[in-house]
């Protein structure tokens, strides 16, 4: 029986990867999109997962728990993690409003949001000296 | 004493954020507002890098926000405060469309957050709003181009914040601490702990720009508006060069892999930069070749990045104002001295010639500790350097080949004033106490022939273009392209990787994982 705690820890880590690769692999923006959205799932879940493995119990005292505090077998879990990751929620949440309203202006260009397409762009314009000349 | 400075450097912290709010509700009080905030930057900069000064802070307690106001941070905090200055000092008369005061004041105040950042998750927060400011800076008019530069820019940047996330969050299961310092402390050996550690690597490597991670910067700063490629070149990067710096600092043993990846970088962007044909995106190349010099000596690289983020910036606030960026025609058409001496002063003084700023900091960084590293041995890192400046002089010399014309207007006003801080700070700079001391005559000998060489590869570069162009060895010399999104996303996989082996590599192997491996194998 492997530790539970690893176990969840290696998918929570499968998850994360999973998103990185759709993130390379996708062809369409909307996707790619996405999978940084998955990304940042894992990233949260492995906050998540770090907090619980002192103990899942919530660390806040009241009357009868600070009575029940004096027995030694209490695991709290640790609040830190979990106070540091809602910032991130809220900046992923942010960026990825960013990301979809840039992403909608773009699909002017090509509804079908192909990456190539949009790669085409700056290929127009960055051959140097032989065929565009820019100012 | 120590309070009052403390609550003084917060206000200052605050300052920047405070004044973008009440801009955005009163627009006429947005350049005012700026120029205080660059200033009050320039002030605690300036005392910062007044030797003995150092204050931390903790916030909320042993738990919280931690910064530290202190030597490293002073070179990073007067190149935020002379870069900004100058692109407000640029558009002070007419200010660019949009909220663009608004997202420099935003801009300014994130990045001196991240230089005080000494925990790590301060330094996401911080990196983060300067990425979506940087994001929202690059998107001033809405062509198509120049949104899918700036989406390109949030992806990698918001991709690789990501994994830093999950690199710090794989370090606190071991050192149940945020801090920097905790690092230190960490035991050697094991996996998750090599994976944590180049996953907040890569983090910084790619908000730096630095080598492969890095390769999203030339598009990036060529594309975007001039002010704010001279921005995101000058004083961006730094952002998370800084932090790169700080740990650099406190894992000696790890310098190894900051030296090899500084390398790398520095070759792949001079080999860039000397075949690209565009201004912009040569300096750009330049830029990405640069931040891996200041890798190579940790102790000196503040110092460098300032030296080379005051001159990066002169040179791209020019770049926008010339003529034509296309380098083929480059020389044949006089510029005017307002545009020129801030070109001619910014590359001479990256390329390293003697009385300006960039010489000093080269030579400072070329005082490497005594001993190599592992796989490089000193000897051979004492020639190697002043080769890799041979090579900076010769990217900077294809720029100084330059008839200057009339005309006295300036258009340029933010370009000129850095090339005087370049200028003064380089003639003044050994008299003041503390300083460098003026250079000895072997050292400006051996500056000037690094400056010589550089001009005969550019001469070379010239003799060599027509019969090579004749023979049809042009086509086939053509460097790859590696700026396509997969490339950009593929190299972040690619150097997150190879970090992870280095690290393993460099750790003595605990039992346990050569249990683990035998296991595999067997």
């Amino acid at each position: 029986m492997p530790d539970p705690f690893r176990l969840l820890e290696a998918l929570v880590l499968l998850t994360a990867l999973v998103g990185f690769l759709g993130l390379i692999w996708r062809r369409n923006l909307f996707l790619r999109a996405l999978a940084l959205d998955v990304m940042g799932t894992g990233a949260v879940a492995l906050f998540v997962l770090v907090a619980a493995r002192s103990g899942l119990r919530t660390p806040i005292l009241d009357r009868n728990e600070l009575i029940r505090a004096a027995s030694p077998d209490l695991s709290w879990a640790d609040p830190i993690p979990q106070a540091v990751i809602l910032t991130a929620i809220v900046i992923g949440l942010s960026i990825q409003a960013l990301l979809l309203v840039t992403i909608a202006r773009l699909s002017r260009l090509d509804p079908l949001l192909e990456t190539s397409s949009f790669e085409r762009l700056l290929l127009e314009s960055s051959v140097p000296a032989s065929s565009g000349r820019r100012s | 004493m120590a309070m009052s400075a403390l609550t003084l450097a917060i206000a200052w912290l605050l300052l920047p954020f405070l004044a973008a709010f009440s801009a955005a509700l009163l627009p006429r009080l947005a350049r005012p507002l700026a120029l205080v905030c660059v200033l009050t930057t320039l002030a605690w900069g300036v005392w910062a890098s007044l030797p003995g000064r150092q204050v931390l802070f903790e916030l909320i307690g042993s738990l919280g926000v931690q910064l530290q106001l202190d030597a490293v941070a002073a070179p990073f905090l007067l190149l935020n405060a002379l870069v900004v200055l100058a692109v407000l000092v640029d558009s002070w008369r007419q200010p660019p469309p949009g909220p663009f005061l608004l997202l420099l004041m935003v801009l300014l105040g994130g990045l001196n957050s991240a230089f005080l950042a000494t925990d790590l998750v301060s330094l996401y927060v911080a990196l983060e709003v300067v990425g979506i400011t940087a994001f929202l800076l690059i998107l001033q008019s809405r062509e198509p181009r120049q949104l899918w530069i700036a989406l390109r820019y949030l992806l990698v940047g918001n991709g690789v914040m990501t994994l830093f996330l999950i690199g710090t969050g794989l370090l606190y299961l071991y050192t149940g601490s945020f801090r920097l310092q905790s690092l230190q402390e960490l035991p050697s050996g094991s996996a998750t702990l090599a994976v944590g550690l180049a996953l907040v690597m890569l983090g910084l490597l790619t908000k730096a720009g630095v080598f492969l991670s890095g390769l999203w910067l030339p598009q990036t700063h060529a594309e975007a508006p001039a002010q704010v490629s001279a921005l995101l070149s000058g004083v961006v990067v730094a952002g998370g060069i800084c932090p790169l710096l700080r740990l650099a600092l406190l894992l000696p043993a790890q310098q190894p892999v900051f030296t090899w990846v500084g390398l790398a970088s520095v070759l792949l962007g001079l080999v860039y930069a000397l075949a690209d044909g565009d201004l912009k995106r040569l300096l750009a190349w330049s830029t990405l070749s640069q931040m891996g010099f200041a890798l190579l000596n940790p102790a000196a690289g503040g110092l460098f990045v300032l030296g080379h983020g005051v001159a990066k910036g002169a040179l791209f606030l020019v770049a926008g104002k010339v003529p034509s960026r296309d380098l083929s025609v480059w020389g044949r058409q006089p510029l005017a001295p307002a545009l020129g001496l801030p070109l001619l002063v910014g590359a001479l003084s990256i390329a390293g010639a003697p009385p300006l700023l960039g010489y000093y900091t080269k030579a400072s960084l070329e005082t490497l500790p005594p001993t190599g590293i592992p796989g490089l041995p000193v000897h051979v890192l004492v020639w190697l350097l002043p080769l890799l400046m041979v090579g900076t002089a010769a990217v900077y010399a294809r720029l100084c080949w330059l008839p200057l014309g009339a005309g006295w207007q300036v258009p340029a006003p933010g370009g000129l004033l850095l090339a005087l801080v370049l200028l003064l700070v380089g003639l003044v700079g050994p008299l003041l106490p503390g300083g460098s001391p003026f250079p000895s005559t072997a050292a400006l000998g051996k500056g000037l022939a690094v400056l010589a060489a550089g001009a005969g590869v550019e001469a070379l570069r010239r003799g060599l273009a027509r019969p090579v162009t004749a023979l049809g060895f042009r086509r086939r010399l053509r460097l790859p392209s590696l700026e396509s999104l997969v490339d950009l996303l593929g190299a972040l996989a690619v150097v997150g990787a190879g970090l992870q082996l280095l690290l393993l590599r460099l750790q003595p192997l605990s039992a346990e994982l050569l249990a683990v491996e035998a296991a595999c194998l067997g």
